[in-house]
């Protein structure tokens, strides 16, 4: 009776210090971002490098913000984080992707190429846990997910020649959602 | 949740303070009778409520809770014994807020393990319950957890949504005991060990607190409670209890 009552005891006291489920851990997937990754136009299964690649977000007004979402950097894939406000509203990021960023201004033969996108897609929030709350998810938009600014809106110099799209919702950042031909 | 832990730590230091007792009263069943005595035990109904309950309704603003419990004594040791109650808990951290509002009744049998001295009626027990709550919950806000904060707005949604005409049943186990302070009338402390059987789910959500259970754990079932008793004894009838006297050896 003594050992059943004292090991009833000891349960419950190690049992209550337990408190992991109120913070929410970095490996918990929460809000996904939009992975993009970067294939050889010539070869379309052959990954192609953007070279020295910076990507910067445009706001409402198309002004680039403050500060690039990742430092320029070489590289076949990128994440993106996706912005959101209402749920199941049609919703526009549009990125301004630098190539070449530290080539120099004045040349006109290797000079930086800047080619701004638009992604096009609606938020869904899911539930996650009791310490991360809820998540978004993203389903691309059926008809242009994707666009990249060309001769009509006054880009006639664009490195970005095609794209795909791999993966219509955006729930996890295991694959990539868009594959970049260039 | 420093006060808890430390009530906890009482609670288990009074529980094993007075373990030696009841072990050391039971030595003398094993010895030969030699002769009896004879003493009136009170059996009848006890009713009391909740005093942690009533005192943490005042303390937190997050809480209000009430229960009333009861325990009929059966035979010498077993007591039916059960708990109707009625709770409404908040729970709210930076991404989630909750309230969860409902009644729980819950039935189950007590066992004394306590031998008394003399005419004592005090419990050291055991026993367990079955559980059963409705209620609802209500999403009173949530914030979109989002570890990548480039585009610097993080949402937030305050529109509440509430999750009416949800239940859950359970199973628990007690441990407590009750202590005569004055004729008829104990205080009593009990931990409470519960495990969920089945509960309904709200759609795309899940519940965070079921009242009588208290907060769920992503990490299982299992749930705990804590009880602090005031109940008074309405006797019915008596009964002879029958006590071996034990005689010196020389």
């Amino acid at each position: 009776m003594k050992s059943n009552l004292l090991v009833l005891v000891i349960i419950s006291v190690v049992f209550f210090s337990c408190e992991r489920d109120d913070i929410c851990a970095e490996s918990t997937p929460t809000t996904p971002q939009l992975i993009i990754t970067f294939y050889d136009i010539n070869n379309q299964d052959e990954p192609k490098a953007a070279r020295q690649l910076e990507i910067i977000g445009l706001d409402d007004d198309d002004n680039p913000l403050a500060t690039p979402i990742f430092p320029r950097t070489t590289t076949d894939s990128i994440a993106i984080p996706l912005r959101f406000q209402e749920e199941n509203q049609q919703t526009v990021s549009r990125f301004e992707l630098l190539l070449n960023a530290d080539f120099d201004n004045d040349d006109e033969t290797t000079s930086p190429n800047a080619d701004k996108i638009t992604i096009t897609y609606s938020p869904e929030f899911v539930y996650v846990s009791r310490a991360c709350g809820y998540k978004s998810v993203f389903y691309l938009d059926d008809n242009i997910p994707f666009s990249r600014d060309g001769e009509e809106q006054g880009d006639d110099n664009t490195w970005i020649r095609s794209f795909e799209i791999n993966n219509q919702t955006v729930t996890n950042e295991n694959e990539a959602h868009i594959f970049i031909y260039h | 949740m420093r006060t808890k832990h430390i009530f906890l730590f009482i609670i288990s230091m009074i529980i094993v303070l007075l373990l030696p007792l009841a072990t050391h009263a039971q030595i003398g069943d094993t010895e030969k009778p030699v002769d009896t005595l004879v003493y009136k035990q009170k059996y009848g109904l006890r009713l009391g409520g909740d005093l942690g309950k009533i005192g943490r309704s005042i303390v937190d603003k997050d809480y209000t809770g009430f229960e009333i419990n009861g325990d009929y004594r059966l035979t010498k040791s077993l007591y039916i014994a059960g708990e109707l109650g009625t709770e409404e808990r908040r729970i709210a951290t930076d991404f989630l807020d909750i309230t969860a509002t409902g009644s729980y009744f819950k039935a189950g049998i007590d066992r004394n393990t306590y031998t008394n001295w003399l005419d004592m009626q005090n419990m050291i027990y055991t026993g367990f319950r079955v559980g059963v709550s409705t209620f609802s919950q209500t999403r009173n806000q949530f914030t979109v957890y989002n570890t990548e904060q480039y585009w610097s707005d993080q949402f937030t949604d305050s529109t509440p949504q509430e999750f009416k005409g949800l239940s859950a049943i359970w199973g628990e186990l007690i441990i407590g005991l009750k202590a005569e302070l004055l004729t008829n009338l104990y205080a009593g402390l009990n931990i409470q060990i519960k495990a969920m059987i089945s509960q309904d789910q709200p759609d795309g959500f899940e519940n965070l607190y079921v009242p009588g259970f208290n907060r769920t754990f992503d990490s299982g079932r299992f749930g705990l409670g804590f009880g602090y008793t005031l109940s008074y004894l309405i006797p019915i009838y008596k009964k002879d209890k029958k006590v071996a006297v034990k005689t010196s050896e020389e």
